[in-house]
């Protein structure tokens, strides 16, 4: 990966800096706000920098850089809010039922063709549970595999699974429940 | 070959790409002549195709941040060389 004389830092400009929007966008979407976001950014780069000889030339960098970027984000969360409790440990363990979810009969066609989807949609990704929106993120907005997502989180390639389609299908459960508000799907029941 | 079941319970993989070839082809030919899990498929589709547009303009890292950042990152890169 490095060739001969090259430098680590020529080594981090070559392979890291091109993940810098990904990895702030990923900071954005752990932190919710700009500033916070370049802060973490800013620490992954500059952590990466330091440890870059622990990389792996070959392998993901950006999951490499997306694991130092949350563990950062979850040690400031941390240092911040130890007394708040998390309902991490209840969000394991899904079922394959999360797979399943019944679609509209048409695909749900009107629903994606709506314009307002856009919104839609980022309202209500912000309104899953952390631990989904983050599989959610990385799997379908940051293009990682379950293996890479796994890795970053620090969780088996099972909850992984579990969480996305759970995340999904809430996703998909909300954009019903608006389709069906808004008359772009016929009510429960009526269109099977 | 897949049955409709199956076919549903490996959906999510299948649109991820995380299916094996052989496994993945079962499930495109099922795909390709069934109008049960067409619905769903496309449903699921549509779901990823939504994200990714609804993010396609989302934030990106402020001009002045980058320079900031890299400028930082070279005072750090000289110091390692």
């Amino acid at each position: 990966m490095t060739g001969p004389g090259s430098s680590p830092h020529t080594a981090f400009q070559a392979v890291a800096l091109p993940h810098l929007d990904a990895v702030y966008r990923y900071a954005y979407a752990l932190a919710r706000d700009r500033s916070l976001a370049e802060d973490l950014t800013q620490d992954t780069f500059l952590q990466a920098l330091r440890h870059w000889d622990q990389f792996t030339p070959g392998t993901n960098a950006r999951a490499w850089l997306f694991t130092i970027c949350r563990n950062l984000f979850l040690r400031q969360r941390e240092r911040r809010a130890r007394e708040e409790p998390t309902e991490a440990a209840t969000l394991d363990g899904l079922t394959a039922d999360a797979q399943a979810f019944a679609a509209p009969s048409d695909g749900g066609r009107a629903l994606f063709d709506a314009p307002e989807l856009g919104d839609v949609i980022r309202r209500e990704l912000d309104k899953l549970p952390a631990e989904y929106r983050e599989v959610v993120e990385l799997s379908d907005l940051q293009d990682q595999s379950y293996a890479d997502i796994a890795q970053v989180l620090g969780v088996p390639l099972g909850t992984v699974k579990s969480r996305l389609f759970r995340g999904r299908r809430m996703l998909q459960e909300a954009l019903v429940d608006y389709a069906r508000d808004a008359g772009l799907l016929p009510p429960p029941g009526s269109d099977e | 070959m897949s049955d409709c079941q199956e076919v549903i319970q490996q959906l999510w993989e299948y649109l991820d790409g995380e299916l094996p070839d052989g496994e993945a082809a079962e499930i495109r030919l099922h795909l390709s002549e069934c109008a049960h899990c067409n619905p769903q498929y496309e449903f699921q589709l549509g779901l990823l195709e939504a994200l990714v547009k609804a993010y396609a303009a989302r934030e990106v890292p402020q001009p002045e941040f980058v320079r900031r950042l890299k400028a930082a990152l070279d005072v750090i890169g000289n110091d390692l060389t």
